[in-house]
């Protein structure tokens, strides 16, 4: 599996994780702040948002799509292509609508909005998983060369 | 489309029915209610128009005053007309999403029946329930009598939905003395009503899915301040959009309202200040005074919010003795009224003589004798130079005389 | 109404998610698996409306909001209230022709914790399904006040150690059995009540996919683990769902109009409670000694509880 075939933000928005959470965008005056604290989810027309992917939708950036809480994390999900059989469990549970699936098929993960809880890990049915947690810091490749064989029945 | 209602050019209505009236001919879309004494006949008429198709709107009744308002702001950030109607308990038990319409900018209009709060439990008038609102964010305005309770029902929901206001609205009107004494009223056609009060234009429309919308978020200290001083800026500047809705009411209607009414205040040396029915028990007593050489006037809070402080400061600029009558029992303080008008008056360069009546709580009647001691104790202040009485008195009360603190001026 | 294909997971997983990270719920918090598949359940337009609670103040946070359709929060008790006055607005506009687009489906959906759905907005979720709205309300069931730290509710079941119900030298932790919702809800005379669990994310999807095509006031009690409050490993919140279902702890059925009860999944090898409770700090202390009688009784609860279920199945009640 190639480390370019990974490179997730093919599949993000301009906006996708621009924004800390916890700094917020700037800090604006009374003058400035929505009437009545409503924020609109999107700029433009959003009719159609339901049939739309992510990366062909137009955020507006009161939408926490355009926030980051990668800093949450101290240990992140590594997703190995050669294993997986695209069960979309990772997908149907994860909590933070962090894994990146299209047309049935699983790509990898939104690391602007995944915190690492390691669900992903826990469901993945293959053998070896095909997600593993590493350290926040580890390097894909170094991640990939050091992914387990196959688990032999009796050693599970 | 609704079946037509037959008016008369002169109607005989209680303040109840002519407020449900108003809500009919403003078509107002949904009425999301609890009953409660006095201000039940307002939602039941609504009801019974919807059942009998005189207006296209739904009514429901829900299980509480709170579940009413909470209704009412569903609706309301639904893009629709919404109005409703409550009084004491029931405001009491609605005060939390009060405070909840107004921050989101709802144009509810609430229909108010003044009524005493327990305990001890009393059904009949004063402002406490008024009283409680006074900080919720909503804008307040009071009608004095049953043609008023109709015309500013209108009024209300034109100045409410006005984009440049977007803010929620009380309409007052007193307990039984005004919701359930019958008087002449001059209805507007239906066409003449709902021409001047328009078409409500949706802002952040919930069912408006081109642009869907987050209702209700949280702000922690970065962001709560702001909008709260946003909120009350939009308050404070909805004062001449009240003023251009009364105004074009006068032109359709011949009937003039002012934030701040005057009634023989050109000369006057002694004034009554003060809200609801009481302006016109007051009223005559001033006649009766002019009679007797003393040169008296009342001034009448229409708008209680915004509070109107130049125009208060502006009628009373030439009085030397004002009374300000609260009735509302005040818990240990001032009465919130006298509390507002000494305010306005300190930043006058007339720093007249101002003293607090504490009157006519559940019910009690104000009567036009007790009005014209009044008169003439401030006259006695005037004579004096300075407050010969405590400066807060309880009025119309049975036993010792009840009154607290003395004037350090001479 | 326009349901998307829930045949397998790929085909469900076709769908455009419709709540967006970056959200400050825990890391392995249930409530937004729950609130995922629900939103990927439809692709028609959502009015939705939350409680005060872990979902809400975790998903609307100015200037953030993780919501892509019509949201509202109003107060802790009256989401399923505020829902339904947008319902009903949605009722004369569409009659009056004065929506944006009048032909739109649209559903209506109110979110609460077990807090405001058993206790304080109890009154507010009984009225608006007593008056027959067309809405569903979801109950986000973690047994407990998550978003204030973990305080006892009705719905905490006996023998949990909470901030307000301790488990200490002369506790065993909450004394009072969890209220029975759904039941309650049934009785209301609500068209479809469920009990739905996440990682039965099929049996949820068909659930949430009922409830959102039945006419009138739905209810789902959902099952949503709480790894801070439970005190087990973020990472482990399927699994315990897993030992839930398993133990029969949350038996995962519906009640259609009141009387025709399904079960919706029947465990191979039902296991014994004492594995669900042992998989959570907040039942720990059940295993001195001193307490092994409350891990009896919860058992022979749940055996009741679900020998009642087989039976009412059976019989169609």
């Amino acid at each position: 599996m190639s480390i370019e075939a990974q490179d997730l933000d093919l599949l993000a928005n301009d906006n996708r994780g621009k924004h800390q959470l916890e700094a917020g965008f700037d800090l604006l005056g009374w003058d400035e702040v929505t009437q009545g604290s409503v924020l609109a989810s999107f700029e433009g027309d959003a009719s159609d948002v339901a049939h739309k992917k992510s990366e062909e939708r137009t955020y507006s950036n009161y939408n926490s799509y355009t926030a980051t809480v990668a800093s949450w994390r101290v240990i992140k999900p590594v997703y190995n292509r050669d294993i997986c059989i695209d069960c979309q469990n990772c997908w149907v549970w994860c909590p933070d609508t962090s894994i990146i699936s299209r047309d049935k098929q699983m790509l990898g993960i939104d690391y602007d909005h995944c915190k690492g809880c390691g669900i992903c890990v826990e469901v993945c049915p293959t053998n070896p998983k095909s997600l593993l947690m590493f350290g926040e810091y580890s390097d894909l490749g170094e991640s990939l060369a050091d992914w387990p064989e196959k688990k032999k029945k009796e050693e599970k | 489309m609704a079946v037509k209602f037959d008016l008369n050019e002169r109607e005989v209505w209680d303040g109840n029915y002519a407020a449900s009236q108003a809500l009919r001919q403003a078509d107002v879309d949904v009425v999301v209610a609890y009953p409660i004494t006095p201000s039940t006949p307002i939602v039941e008429n609504y009801g019974s128009y919807v059942a009998n198709g005189y207006i296209d709107g739904e009514f429901v009744m829900v299980e509480s005053e709170h579940a009413a308002m909470s209704g009412c702001i569903g609706a309301s950030a639904s893009g629709g007309r919404v109005s409703t109607a409550t009084s004491s308990q029931g405001f009491a038990l609605m005060a939390e999403v009060l405070y909840q319409a107004s921050g989101m900018r709802l144009p509810i209009v609430l229909n108010v029946v003044n009524r005493a709060l327990a305990s001890p439990l009393n059904v009949r008038g004063d402002h406490a329930d008024m009283y409680l609102g006074r900080d919720s964010g909503w804008l307040q305005i009071g009608a004095f009598n049953a043609q008023e309770a109709y015309d500013l029902a209108l009024c209300a929901f034109k100045i409410a939905e006005n984009p440049s206001v977007r803010l929620p609205m009380m309409v007052h009107q007193d307990g039984f003395i005004t919701s359930h004494t019958a008087q002449n009223v001059y209805p507007l056609s239906d066409e003449a009503a709902i021409n001047f009060v328009g078409k409500i234009q949706p802002i952040d429309d919930m069912l408006d899915f081109s642009r869907p919308v987050t209702y209700g978020a949280q702000t922690e200290e970065d962001w709560h301040f702001e909008h709260k001083a946003k909120q009350h800026k939009a308050i404070m500047d909805s004062k001449p959009v009240i003023d251009a809705v009364l105004a074009e009411f006068k032109e359709l209607t011949g009937r003039e309202y002012k934030r701040v009414e005057t009634y023989d205040m050109e000369d006057a040396d002694v004034a009554i200040i003060g809200l609801g029915t009481t302006v016109e028990t007051a009223r005559v007593a001033a006649k009766n005074m002019r009679e007797k050489g003393v040169k008296a006037g009342v001034v009448a809070i229409r708008c209680f919010r915004p509070f109107p402080l130049e125009e208060v400061r502006e009628a009373l600029k030439n009085c030397k003795a004002i009374a300000v009558t609260d009735r509302s029992s005040p818990g240990g303080a001032m009465g919130a009224f006298f509390n507002e008008v000494s305010a306005a008056m300190y930043t006058s360069t007339n720093r007249p003589i101002i003293t607090n009546f504490i009157y006519g709580l559940g019910g009690r009647d104000f009567s036009i004798a007790e009005a014209e001691r009044i008169y003439a104790e401030q006259m006695a202040h005037i004579e004096a130079g300075h407050i010969t009485t405590d400066i807060q008195q309880f009025s119309g009360l049975r036993g010792p005389k009840l009154g607290f603190f003395r004037t350090e001026r001479s | 109404m326009a349901i998307t294909s829930i045949k397998n997971l790929k085909e469900f997983s076709t769908n455009n998610d419709r709540f967006e990270g970056a959200h400050t719920l825990c890391p392995g918090c249930a409530h937004s698996m729950i609130v995922r598949e629900l939103m990927n359940c439809t692709d028609d337009n959502l009015v939705l409306a939350a409680n005060t609670g872990c979902l809400e103040v975790s998903t609307a946070v100015y200037p953030y909001t993780s919501w892509d359709t019509s949201w509202i929060h109003i107060g802790f008790e009256n989401a399923a209230t505020a829902v339904t006055g947008s319902e009903v607005m949605h009722k004369v506009r569409k009659r009056k022709g004065t929506l944006k687009d009048n032909d739109a489906p649209v559903k209506f959906v109110a979110f609460g914790g077990d807090g405001s759905t058993f206790d304080i907005g109890f009154q507010w979720l009984s009225g608006a399904m007593e008056r027959g709205h067309d809405f569903t309300y979801i109950c986000l069931d973690n047994e407990n006040y998550a978003n204030t730290g973990g305080q006892r509710s009705s719905a905490t079941p006996i023998g949990a150690t909470t901030s307000t119900a301790q488990a200490g030298t002369h506790s065993y932790g909450k004394k009072e059995k969890k209220k029975d919702i759904v039941s309650i809800m049934a009785a209301h005379g609500a068209p479809y009540v469920a009990q739905l669990a996440p990682n039965k994310w099929k049996s949820m999807a068909k659930g949430f996919q009922k409830a959102l095509e039945t006419e009138g006031p739905c209810f789902i009690n959902t099952v949503s683990a709480c790894c801070t409050e439970w005190r087990f490993d973020p990472k482990d919140t399927i699994h315990i769902t897993d030992l839930a279902t398993d133990s029969l702890m949350f038996p995962v059925y519906e009640i259609i109009e009141g009387h025709e009860l399904n079960i919706l999944y029947r465990p191979k090898n039902v296991m014994p409670v004492e594995e669900y409770l042992n998989a959570q700090g907040r039942y720990r202390h059940l295993f001195k000694p001193e307490n092994k009688h409350v891990i009896e009784l919860i058992q022979s609860d749940i055996d009741k509880y679900w020998d009642m279920l087989q039976r009412r199945e059976e019989a169609r009640v």
